[in-house]
């Protein structure tokens, strides 16, 4: 049986007339099995088989090697299929408009199935997503995953088609993008991966594809616990101000609540296994008399409606500045790191937008948050953007003739976050 | 050798005697100390708040003692309890608005008999020495149990100068265990730089004879019904010394040294000598023994009085009511310290309906302390 723990790291302390509560609540999930042990589970390959999958040729060929080590790692007794995107998406594998339980044999067949994919037609992102949606819904109750790799944008159909596939899709899987090559919007796979709880990188070089979706699977098959949600309530009169994962990477919730009650909301939060995620939440609750105290959120994660860990966010009005005006390391730590990807996803929109003074002063303030908080990953992939003049002031100047890559890089891994070395709360 | 108390919540030791962990908050059954001279039953009257009603807005207070609707937290039984050792005698030991804890406490006695005989120990535990709250329960029980330990045993006394001397000597002595009693929390503490302290305030009820010891600045009134309301205690406090030296009430209350007290409770004490005062209850009224976080809003005797009629007229009767409306005047007022208020109701003979006259007493050194 999975264990749940939730610890809350906050200071407790406002000032007279304060009103708003910050907390980091960290919950760990221990001795969570394997997909598929308490329900069925089931794993869709979306599979970018549209024409330009071919120039170069090594971005397919790559694609058939991940899709045939994918198949492998999916667990026997898991309801799977491979779609090919393409100007409409086809069944790979089972060749009916169905999901297959995994076997040695079908496996074999799938494998088989997948290497002699061929390249032809266009993308169309949105179409795909609503097949494998439907394909889901053969397996209600299932576990349900998804990969999807591109290596284009949404051209073939309606640029609304994509928005109507993901709302359909919420809730139904969860689903991490790939984007393989540099010709692919961040943007739209950043939507698809937020709404449907999934990560989003880039697999620049095709090569690197295999190892990239051996990872995924194995991580997706080692989370046994289906779903969870993060439950949080707030006092009469205050007001959620924010609900964002923060740890590993940044995944602001906020706007997916789901109102249980007046004072109770529901965040999602998608499949467990054995790992540590940590939550920024903030509630502005109405302020009480210097020696009240007030709870100011229960924070519960919840399986199958039942409460497997909790945690109280408390808020104690105080005269005493010294207790009021301390912030809590790991509040501003997560702050700093949303501030973080916040400034580099912005940053390199205006950049592509041609707008370079705005990307210059936000890339600098990212490149000083980025030193400040001890994140040498996106240390590292902002240097290949940008030339550092002063970290410690966040003067910088952009790099001319930047790898396309690089900048894609950037900002697909912005959310990636440090963590904090605890202090004990 | 005697088996250690330890909360059935924690594990942790307690204080025997008390009602409650210091530790954890948990309400502990059977108090050990109260049923040495077999008042268990009275002192179960110490009841913490266990309603299920959130004291700020009606809603129900949930496992983790927080309101499910304001999320205000409830009360801990350390926070805020009541005690009503007899129907003649009740007190109020509350948290006030302003502080995060409570460092008062209180611990009273009475025998069934109205007006027969009395104990009211209030100590007020100094905020800024941690554990404070500790030392001052601490030392409510351990003084009054030393009051209480004997009584089947106290010699019989016939003059009222004999019956003054010997209860101001059983004052001294309780005093003497108490200021013991907050050395042992400080010991406990490994003696911390600034060890827990607290103030001291008992008075007994002995037949009409009212006898009041304090140490620091928690006060005695004897409020009679008519006639001249008194109090009875004098602060050991910059304040009185500055009133003494010439200054007026009002300006002396609004300088802020006044309450820096210079007697107190503690391992730190310049002197623990409790004073001592009397007077012969010649008619009907109140005994008082209170806090500052009480006479902070109401230091006059005449207007304490009239809170109490207030508070009659309101439809409060007994001794812990009428404590309790004293107690939320002051939270109505700011609550700025922590408050405690207990009283005992002595009637004139005459009305007094089942009056029963003690055992004389004759004149004798107290019970050993």
């Amino acid at each position: 049986m999975a264990d749940f723990t939730a610890q809350v790291f906050q200071n407790e302390y406002l000032a007279e007339d304060s009103t708003d509560a910050h907390a980091v609540v960290s919950v760990s999930c221990s001795g969570a099995g394997g997909a598929g042990e308490q329900g069925a589970a089931a794993e869709i390959l979306i599979i970018d088989a549209s024409g330009s999958m071919d120039m170069p040729s090594a971005k397919i060929a790559a694609a058939r090697r991940a899709g045939a080590v994918a198949l492998q790692e999916i667990v026997d007794g898991t309801w799977f299929a491979v779609i090919a995107g393409r100007t409409e998406p086809e069944m790979v594998y089972p060749p009916h408009f169905q999901l297959a339980q995994m076997n040695a044999e079908t496996r074999a067949a799938a494998q088989a199935a997948v290497s002699a994919l061929k390249p032809r037609g266009a993308t169309a992102l949105g179409w795909w997503i609503s097949a494998a949606t439907k394909l889901f819904e053969q397996v209600p109750g299932a576990q349900c995953h998804a990969i999807l790799l591109t290596d284009g944008r949404q051209e073939g159909e309606a640029p609304a088609a994509l928005d109507t596939a993901i709302a359909a899709a919420v809730g139904r899987f969860q689903c991490d993008c790939r984007g393989v090559g540099a010709d692919w919007e961040v943007e739209q796979l950043r939507r698809i991966s937020g709404a449907l709880l999934g990560s989003v990188d880039i697999v620049a070089d095709p090569a690197d594809l295999e190892a990239d979706f051996e990872a995924i699977i194995q991580s997706a098959m080692g989370r046994g616990v289906a779903d969870a949600r993060l439950r949080v309530w707030a006092p009469q009169g205050s007001q959620v101000l924010i609900v964002r994962q923060v740890a590993p990477t940044v995944e602001d919730l906020t706007s997916k609540g789901v109102a249980l009650s007046p004072l109770i909301t529901e965040f999602p939060t998608g499949a467990w296994g054995d790992e540590s995620r940590d939550y920024h939440v903030a509630v502005r609750v109405p302020p009480a008399p210097v020696g009240s105290e007030r709870l100011a959120a229960r924070v519960e994660l919840v399986v199958n409606d039942v409460v497997v860990a909790k945690s109280l966010v408390r808020a104690l009005w105080s005269a005493d500045a010294n207790l009021t005006t301390r912030i809590d390391p790991s509040v501003a730590h997560y702050s700093g790191q949303a501030e973080l990807a916040d400034a580099i996803q912005q940053g390199m929109a205006a950049k592509v937008a041609g707008d370079e003074r705005t990307a210059t002063v936000l890339l600098g303030k990212a490149a000083k948050l980025a030193h400040e908080s001890g994140n040498e990953a996106t240390t590292r992939l902002l240097a290949k953007v940008v030339d550092v003049v002063d970290v410690e002031q966040g003067t910088i100047r952009l790099k001319a003739n930047v790898d396309r890559a690089d900048e894609m890089a950037l900002d697909t891994r912005s959310t990636k976050t440090t963590r904090i070395r605890k202090q004990e709360p | 050798m005697t088996e250690i108390p330890r909360c059935p919540a924690c594990q942790e030791e307690y204080l025997p005697g008390t009602s409650f962990c210091e530790s954890c908050g948990a309400t502990i059954e059977g108090l050990e100390g109260a049923a040495s001279h077999g008042t268990a039953a009275e002192h179960q009257a110490t009841s913490p708040p266990d309603d299920a009603a959130c004291r700020h807005c009606g809603g129900a207070v949930l496992d983790d003692g927080y309101c499910s609707e304001c999320g205000t937290r409830a009360l801990s039984p350390r926070d805020r309890w009541t005690e009503s050792p007899a129907t003649w005698v009740g007190g109020v030991c509350d948290k006030g608005i302003v502080h995060a804890g409570n460092e008062d406490a209180m611990a009273l006695y009475a025998a069934e008999s109205a007006g027969s005989f009395a104990a009211l120990v209030v100590c007020d535990g100094v905020t800024t020495a941690p554990a404070s709250d500790r030392a001052s329960l601490a030392a409510c029980i351990a003084a009054r149990d030393r009051l209480t330990a004997d009584l089947d045993g106290t010699p019989a006394v016939s003059s009222p100068a004999a019956r003054v001397n010997w209860w101001s000597e059983a004052l001294t002595k309780a005093c003497a265990l108490a200021q013991r009693a907050t050395v042992s929390v400080a010991a406990e503490l490994d003696n911390p730089p600034e060890p827990p302290s607290c103030t001291f305030t008992a008075g007994v009820v002995h037949d009409r004879l009212l006898v009041a010891a304090w140490c620091g600045d928690s006060r005695i009134y004897w409020l009679p019904d008519s006639g001249e309301p008194r109090q009875m205690s004098r602060d050991h406090s910059l304040g009185t010394e500055m009133i003494a030296a010439g200054m007026s009430v009002e300006d002396a209350e609004a300088d802020p040294t006044c309450h820096t007290i210079t007697r107190w409770l503690g391992a730190d004490t310049i002197s623990a000598i409790a004073d001592i005062a009397s007077v012969e209850a010649t008619e009907s009224g109140w005994f008082m023994v209170c806090s500052d976080g009480m006479w902070n809003y109401a230091s006059a005797p005449e207007r304490l009085r009239s809170l109490i009629v207030e508070a009659q007229a309101a439809g409060c009767t007994t001794p812990t009511e009428i404590a309790d409306s004293l107690v939320a005047f002051a939270n109505n007022a700011g609550g700025h310290d922590n408050i405690t208020v207990a009283l005992a109701r002595l009637e004139h003979p005459e009305q007094l309906e089942q009056f029963e006259q003690l055992e004389p007493i004759s004149q004798g050194a107290p019970p050993d302390g």
